[in-house]
């Protein structure tokens, strides 16, 4: 039962990281159709600076920030280079963020190296209800907590956040009344930067990060996004703590080495049954 | 004319080209061929299906393991090499039924999630012979006649490639391929003229993976071991870049972007190989090759080389450049 207790606890904190990342996946996505396939990198991008600056001597919580924020300067970056040109469509703008992806395996390799790197989280654990849970993972339950909440204030309370919405609902409505889409739609892509960024400072601790654990995110991220149609936050996050679960159960029940299979599997069911109930029609409109 | 002209002058170069080239060279030779055989396949799928995989590279390894376990068990080799690109195109039938009924980047992701989930089953099962992949495998032959050289793959590569030009060529000039342009446009406009969308799509897809399969048969033959780490996802997201590159839904851009990308970073491999380059050099050069490329191609030459130079040209011979936005 406690093991039972603690591969939950787990998988939730698990599924939290996933959701995270694909909760930036969602924003950029409902603001500008694009996919964003570079979503893991920014993860990625911001475990490796987090590792550099502790090793640097620099305290924690100032190493976080910093990491975050170099996460976010990706992410624009990242927009710049997928929707700043005018008239690119959305599928372009997936391959071309396809490109940025293996572009900052080049950036990460010179920079850090091949070998994958790990940082220090909060040490010891807590044991509730007999099980045995490492405070880095409750760290990690409560940041995304607090995260969600943020994130739901600001698209319903701020004027910023309901521009971004109506970006999301209407760019032609949004473009009348004197919304600029596109600095929109950059926004987006800065904030999916921020939150792939706190994603990636709170996985590093929990497994050792390499420049190419992107695809691992970005396949994870999207199977949860996937479960929300890439538009509802609420049911992404959903989704990815069931992914979460689900994988860490497989894990400690002996089913480790389907990790991957079971996460895939699970996204390619749900988007041929979202797509069944779909019609052509309302497919090729939006 | 000119088009007789330059097509004689392409195969004779073709034809010749094994003869004076080194092994080294053959090697590259022969692996542009073998690219250039899958990229015919994306580019068909891409820019007359409207489909995007993300996964091709998993047909291209159906195709190597098929024919490598055929001529392990003691079957000739060319009966593997038959086998190869018809078991592609099964499996792509059969995961092509669910898979088709998604689009756009819903299909990239589920064809970049089918080739994770194959390469992880690869590693795992006892017959494909785990991470370590399956080794000795014997020399392509017919008969009492066994290729001994680089030279005889280097010509069974592109007498392969040739047979995929040609097939593809047929395809897209005949009435299926009108329609298969039609739904690349608009699938709801096409199924109300009338065109069988569903069945169609499936049938490129699994062309387009019987292609990736001959080239991964070739591809065991040639090198002698298959492992899961011979097909990792660059591989596919390479095979995008080839097609982008050269310019989507023409049978010779995919031939030109394969070939200019396999060019350039061979060139940049040798360069990052030179004395006093760190020695991650290689794989950091060609990363950000294919990462530049793609992004500079998308962005500033959305239909591909082959056609902008095409283009090009066939203004300047006739009338004043058209200012085009």
């Amino acid at each position: 039962m406690s093991a039972f207790l603690t591969y939950l606890l787990n998988g939730l904190a698990v599924g939290c990281a996933i959701a995270l990342i694909a909760s930036g996946l969602v924003v950029i996505h409902r603001v500008t159709g694009v996919v964003n396939f570079a979503q893991g990198t920014f993860a990625v991008v911001a475990g490796l600076c987090m590792s550099s600056l502790l090793g640097l001597g620099l305290p924690h919580g100032a190493s976080e920030v910093a990491a975050v924020l170099a996460a976010t300067v990706a992410g624009l970056l990242t927009g710049l280079a997928a929707i700043g040109k005018p008239g690119v469509t959305p599928l372009s703008s997936l391959i071309v963020t396809l490109g940025v992806g293996v572009l900052a395996y080049a950036v990460e390799i010179v920079l850090w190296g091949d070998q994958p790197r790990s940082a220090p989280g909060l040490a010891g654990s807590v044991t509730v209800a007999g099980a045995r849970i490492q405070t880095q993972y409750l760290l990690v339950i409560a940041v995304t907590a607090l995260t969600f909440v943020a994130l739901a204030l600001f698209f319903g309370r701020t004027y910023l956040g309901k521009a971004l919405t109506a970006c999301a609902s209407n760019p032609y409505a949004a473009r009348v009344v004197g919304i600029d889409v596109r600095r929109m739609g950059l926004l987006a892509f800065a904030l999916g930067g921020l939150l792939g960024g706190i994603a990636g400072v709170l996985v590093t601790p929990m497994r050792p990060i390499s420049f190419d654990t992107d695809v691992t995110l970005i396949v994870n991220a999207f199977a949860a996004a996937v479960f929300g149609a890439l538009t509802r936050p609420v049911v992404t996050l959903a989704g990815a703590l069931v992914l979460g679960v689900a994988e860490t159960m497989a894990a400690g029940y002996g089913y480790g080495s389907h990790q991957l299979e079971i996460a895939l599997g699970l996204m390619i069911v749900v988007m041929i049954v979202q797509a069944s109930r779909r019609t052509a029609i309302s497919q090729e409109s939006t | 004319m000119i088009k007789l002209v330059a097509g004689a002058l392409v195969a004779a170069v073709t034809l010749a080209l094994p003869a004076v080239l080194d092994d080294s060279a053959l090697a590259v030779y022969i692996l542009l061929g073998l690219a250039a055989m899958v990229t015919v396949g994306v580019s068909l799928l891409m820019g007359y299906a409207g489909q995007v995989s993300l996964g091709q590279g998993a047909f291209y390894a159906v195709g190597a393991y098929t024919a490598a376990l055929l001529a392990l068990n003691g079957v000739p080799p060319i009966a593997g090499l038959v086998a190869a690109p018809v078991v592609a195109a099964v499996f792509a039938l059969v995961i092509g039924v669910p898979l088709l009924r998604l689009r756009g980047h819903h299909l990239a992701f589920a064809t970049l999630a089918m080739q994770l989930i194959l390469l992880s089953l690869a590693g795992q099962l006892e017959f494909t012979g785990g991470d370590i992949g399956l080794q000795g495998i014997p020399q392509f032959g017919v008969g009492s006649f066994e290729f001994g050289s680089a030279a005889a793959y280097a010509y069974m590569t592109w007498a392969g490639l040739a047979l995929v030009m040609l097939v593809t060529h047929n395809v897209i000039t005949s009435r299926p391929g009108r329609a298969l342009r039609a739904l690349a446009t608009s699938e709801t406009a096409a199924a109300s003229s009338g065109i069988p969308v569903g069945p169609y799509k499936l049938v490129v897809f699994a062309l387009s993976a019987a292609f990736a399969g001959l080239a991964g048969g070739i591809y065991c033959f040639y090198t002698g071991y298959v492992a899961p780490g011979s097909f990792p996802v660059l591989i596919s997201i390479q095979y995008i870049v080839m097609a982008v590159v050269g310019g989507l839904g023409t049978i010779w851009g995919a031939v030109v972007g394969a070939g200019a990308i396999t060019l350039l970073v061979q060139g940049l491999d040798q360069l990052a190989s030179l004395p006093g380059m760190p020695s991650y050099a290689p794989s950091v050069l060609s990363y950000a090759v294919y990462a530049l490329v793609l992004i500079v191609v998308v962005l500033f030459l959305p239909h591909g080389l082959v056609p902008a130079i095409a283009g090009r040209l066939s203004r300047q011979r006739n009338d004043p450049p058209v200012e085009t936005r």
